[in-house]
């Protein structure tokens, strides 16, 4: 089955193995992803700025994209990705004045092609009716954990994960986070589903330090510890996240957090469809998982010496 | 000099009252408004409105109690629901919505009484005779939409 | 014309109020201005119309004329329409053939310009005329009162309204839904301010309600619905049933020694156990054992049946049944009390998933010496006794955005007696409590803080929590202190909630079957904020306690009284008199569309679906008119204020 898939920039750039466990995850699962034609950067943050409406153009031209293709959901993988156009799809939903000045760029748009030099006018407007959906919500809402509890190829029964969320899945709270803020359960239900142990542990839902890893980079790896430490004290083998920031804080900078807290051994940090994708039967090879500071290679007991760094 | 007629509906808990403190207080104002007592603003129906514009009122005025004071719990709510659609059907029949005034005066309020008395007889005489009862809707100077 | 077609004979009577009219209005133009005015008979003019003969000269006029309605041109009717009305019941007139002109509150005494107050005064009389020419005569509806009250929920508010109204004299129901009265009160450890204990102020009362010959106490029955109305009501009451005959039942505890079943015992907050046949709590009343069904193991004596093997004095009737029964009461006060909002709804602090997280009553059982610690203040997990105790105010309340926008009044209050009494029996304990304000409007409240902070050492922290969570054997709480703007991490070993009050489960329903209101957070609404506080807007109706809102037990006992004097209000008359200013239907022109009862808050009428047309409880109707102005045929015609009144009102006052 065909399913529109908006991966974002640093899936292709930073973390590729998010964005090719996804692939390969939802092979398994029966779908093809299908990436909107020339999608661009989302905008990495959702234009807060009420009156400077422009901010919301380059979501909104990725929707019309999946619009004229004939797509009616689109589907990502990133946290921030989804949390961005998400939180554009429900503003251009909820005003239609707002709906109404956007496409007023957006009918302007001009593409040309780099090699024929052709120039295409004339695009539609966008009409609004492109579903955003986290991978984690299409899993649950669209697949069904009993389809993907079918699936499973591994038994990762002896391992336990803590789900992180984050809080780009969450918030703001109401329609554009996939849970409940303060109590959610999505990413436990899917853990369940794929047949980890789950860990319960309080930091689920508090801040990886987000960008002050680049201004205040003691206070985020501060955060991060912290998260790394409960999820660990809670008896976890493997910390698991969607969101390509959070992943950076909680595992790129486990060199920093060790220089820090001397105490702190380590922590192998997964995002969820490498997770999945092991689980459904994937080779180890495709996931990436050689791109990661803590090798998460030897608690999934993969044990290719030659291919474990540090 | 043009003097107008108003026919003013007051509900007899709080308007009523009101203009009774504004007597009690001997204020004075402009004598054009003659009040008809209801127990509620709420009894006031569309049709009284356009008899009275009929029967040669310039100015129709209704005071009720303030929202969340109703001596029937919620008929002033009805009343202002209802006005909005009153206004709407004056412009339509070609009768300026200025023609037209609901207002919160409480038992209290003697001098909002007073005040929205003389501001509505000047804003009724600003417009002019209405001459509904005199005129046919066609030469109606009132007809055109302000 | 009248009714009848006859011509009526009006009289008019202008009152000159000494100058008081007469300085401005010219009141002999006024009185010959109306001679011969449709239906006017006789006109004349008088310079104190109210004084003793003022009054003799309108009698004997209406005798000598043989006037049948008159009208009294002068002050406002809120002064004198009373008196006016008595002197023509005098003559033999209906009282509703008087109309009084205002000519001085609303004339005279606001214009200045003579000719203009005159011709206003003219108009206003002609008005007035037009008004009593259409006149009915009518009599005041009339119906009896059951002398008989209901009261719904045995906590201290209905309990004392039960005791009140038995005091009265007249006999009462009180009807509770759990096995014992008393509420939640008799949960409390000791009450704030003055720290009396509650079991010791509250089973007195329950007793005396058990004993007293004019109450019924049903316990373990439930209202199911309420038909009639004030002073006619029927209810159908539910009874549960008990499994014992509390008759019997000599509290001797056999059935709960040899009974398996052990669950979580309600009256100790889930602090403990019980068996599934229970005494709720030593104190109970009535004093009898319960057979819990839910939890039992089958009342087939093959399956289980110890209890009633053990029984000696045979109280347990496993052929029990449920029965519904019917009531007639006069009035209905309830008192159906509170719950505490749920604690799943705090994800941020636990949700439920922390066993030393615990709401306020909890607390409070925790620290009765009948609790399930005997008095000593230990924690649920472990029994430890918690040397750091964060308490937290306003979970739930006054956060409009995510839980309550209301304050629930009483936790700031209790809050503070938590932790001084947390203080009394942990001397080397530490006490914190965060909060948002402390309300302490109350008599002896604000010295009863003052003493938390001063003699107590409690430290209080002014902001709000955002997390709690468990780190190993420790809670953790993440808080910030706002007045010094620093973030605050602590540990603790019991965190104390101070839950929001909300309506209690199920209230809603039961409500809305008795049309009694309710606001936006599920509060009973009360018929005036002000000026009747405990009387529903539905007549026969009255609130007492915190089904009515949050408040503490000096306020829900004035409030219980308060309602029990409305009660007494009630039953002092010999019939009630309704008056009769209503808006019946006129059945030929009904279409039975049924906007009027849409429109009506009073819930007088009623589509008769059969006919076709609407019915009008005539003692249910306030007479207010809004369903007259939503008619849109014109059957709803309020008594002596008629669409065809109005118009000619109006008429006579735009071309008089």
């Amino acid at each position: 089955m065909k399913l529109h898939y908006y991966p974002g920039c640093t899936l292709k750039e930073k973390t590729t193995n998010l964005d090719e466990s996804t692939y390969a995850a939802m092979k398994m699962l029966g779908y093809e992803l299908v990436e909107p034609e020339n999608w661009t950067c989302c905008g990495a943050e959702f234009p807060l700025n009420e009156e400077k409406i422009v901010g919301l153009a380059a979501p909104a031209r990725i929707l019309r994209q999946v619009e004229m293709e004939g797509g009616d959901k689109v589907v990502t993988a990133c946290a921030f990705c989804f949390n961005v156009l998400k939180q554009t799809h429900i503003a251009l939903l909820n005003d239609p004045l707002k709906q109404k000045r956007i496409n007023a760029y957006l009918k302007d748009d001009i593409r040309i092609d780099p090699v024929t030099k052709e120039r295409t006018t004339d695009f539609p407007e966008y009409r609004g009716d492109v579903q955003v959906l986290h991978l984690l919500e299409f899993i649950q809402k669209e697949i069904g954990y009993e389809k993907v509890r079918s699936l499973i190829r591994r038994d990762l029964g002896n391992l336990r994960a803590a789900p992180y969320y984050g809080c780009r899945l969450l918030r703001p709270k109401g329609e554009t986070g996939i849970d409940e803020p303060d109590d959610p359960s999505i990413f436990e239900e899917f853990l369940e589903s794929i047949g980890i142990g789950v860990v319960d542990f309080p930091f689920k839902q508090e801040c990886c330090g987000s960008y002050l890893s680049v201004s205040l980079p003691d206070a985020a790896s501060e955060v991060s510890y912290r998260i790394l430490r409960s999820a660990k004290l809670n008896g976890a083998d493997m910390v698991v996240l969607s969101c390509p920031l959070c992943y950076y804080n909680l595992d790129r900078r486990q060199d920093r957090i060790r220089e820090k807290f001397l105490e702190f051994t380590g922590m192998p940090v997964l995002f969820f469809t490498q997770i999945l994708a092991w689980a459904l039967g994937v080779e180890a090879e495709i996931l990436g998982l050689d791109q990661h500071f803590f090798d998460p290679r030897p608690v999934l007991g993969i044990t290719d010496k030659a291919e474990v760094a540090s | 000099m043009f003097e107008p007629q108003i026919m003013c509906f007051l509900c007899k808990w709080c308007t009523y009252a009101g203009a009774d403190l504004a007597g009690t207080s001997r204020m004075k104002y402009d004598p054009s408004g003659i009040n008809l007592r209801v127990m509620c603003s709420s009894r006031i129906d569309l049709q009284h409105i356009l008899y009275a514009f009929r029967q040669g009122a310039d100015g129709v005025f209704i005071g009720g109690c303030h929202p969340g004071d109703c001596h029937y719990v919620e008929g002033n709510y009805k009343t202002l629901r209802r006005s909005i659609l009153f206004a709407k059907m004056l412009e339509d029949l070609g009768i300026s919505r200025k023609r037209f005034r609901l207002e919160w005066i409480s038992a209290a309020e003697g001098r909002k009484f007073v005040q929205a008395m003389n501001d509505f007889t000047a804003q009724i005489a600003e417009l002019g005779p209405l001459n509904l009862d005199k005129m046919t809707l066609n030469n109606q100077k009132d007809f055109s939409h302000e | 014309m009248n009714g009848n077609g006859k011509k009526k004979r009006i009289g008019v009577f202008v009152c000159h109020c000494g100058v008081n009219i007469a300085g401005v209005v010219d009141v002999e133009r006024v009185a010959k201005a109306l001679e011969g005015y449709s239906g006017v008979s006789f006109s004349t003019h008088y310079i104190y119309m109210c004084s003793e003969p003022g009054q003799n000269m309108i009698l004997e006029t209406i005798r000598e004329e043989k006037l049948d309605s008159i009208i009294v041109a002068a002050c406002s009717p809120t002064l004198h329409e009373k008196t006016f009305q008595s002197v023509i019941e005098l003559a033999g007139l209906n009282p509703y053939q008087v109309e009084i002109a205002n000519i001085r509150e609303q004339d005279s005494w606001v214009h200045s310009d003579k000719e203009k107050a005159t011709l206003k005064a003219i108009k206003i009389v002609k008005s007035m005329v037009e008004k009593v020419l259409q006149n009915e005569s009518l009599e005041p509806i009339r119906v009896g009162v059951t002398r008989r009250a209901l009261v719904i929920g045995a906590g201290i508010s209905g309990i004392q309204s039960a005791l009140d109204i038995a005091d009265h004299g007249y006999e009462v129901l009180l009807v509770e839904k759990n096995p014992s009265i008393g509420g939640h009160m008799i949960q409390l450890s000791e009450t704030f301010p003055t720290l009396d204990c509650s079991q010791c102020i509250m089973t007195p009362k329950m007793v005396e309600a058990s004993r007293h010959p004019n109450i019924r106490i049903l316990t373990y029955h439930e209202v199911e619905s309420i038909s009639g109305y004030v002073g006619n009501f029927k209810v159908k009451i539910r009874k549960k049933p008990r499994f014992v005959d509390p008759d019997k039942c000599t509290m001797c505890a056999d059935c709960e020694d040899v009974c398996p079943q052990i669950v979580s015992d309600e009256f100790n907050m889930g602090l403990s156990f019980r068996k599934a046949i229970y005494l709720p709590f030593p104190q109970a009343v009535p004093g009898t054992y319960t057979l819990d069904i839910e939890n039992c193991l089958g009342l087939l004596p093959i399956r289980c049946g110890k209890c009633k093997e053990v029984c000696e004095p045979d109280a347990i009737n496993y052929d029990d049944q449920e029965t519904v029964f019917e009531e007639e009461v006069g009035a209905v006060v309830v008192s159906t009390g509170y719950d505490l909002y749920d604690l799943n709804h705090l994800g941020e602090f636990g949700g439920e998933k922390y066993e030393d997280v615990i709401n306020g009553l909890e607390f409070e059982r925790i620290l009765s010496a009948s609790g399930p610690t005997g008095g000593e203040v230990r924690r649920p997990s472990d029994g430890k006794v918690p040397k750091n105790v964060v308490f937290i105010q306003c979970c739930g309340s006054r956060d409009p955005e995510n839980h309550n926008p209301y304050c629930s009044k009483i936790c700031c209050m209790y809050t503070s007696k938590h932790a001084m009494l947390y203080k009394h029996h942990v001397p080397d304990g530490n006490a914190t409590v965060f909060y948002i304000d402390v309300r302490t409007g109350g008599k002896n409240f604000e010295e009863f803080y003052q003493r938390t902070i001063d003699e107590d050492q409690v430290l209080y922290v002014r902001g709000k929590v955002s997390k709690v969570y468990k780190e190993g054997d420790k809670i953790i709480v993440w808080g910030v202190d706002t007045l010094t703007g620093r973030k605050i991490e602590m540990e603790a070993d019991l965190v104390v909630l101070a839950m929001s009050m909300v309506q209690t489960d199920g209230v809603n329903e039961l409500l809305k079957k008795l049309r009694i209101s309710s606001d936006a957070n599920g509060w009973l609404s009360e018929a005036h904020p002000k000026l009747r506080p405990v009387e529903s807007l539905n007549a026969g109706f009255y609130l007492a306690g915190c089904a009515h809102g949050p408040k503490d037990i000096p306020e829900t006992v004035s409030q219980a009284s308060a309602a029990v004097a409305k009660v007494g209000d009630l039953f002092a008359q010999e019939q009630l008199l309704h008056e009769p200013t209503v808006v019946p239907v006129d059945e030929d022109l009904c279409s039975g569309c049924g906007i009027c009862v849409t429109i009506c808050p009073y819930s007088a009428r009623e589509l008769d679906k059969e006919k076709g047309v609407v019915k009008v409880n005539e003692v249910l109707c306030e007479g207010c008119g809004a369903c007259a102005a939503a008619c849109p045929s014109g059957a709803a015609q309020q008594r002596n204020q008629t669409d065809d009144q109005i118009f000619s009102m109006v008429r006579a006052i735009l071309r008089g």
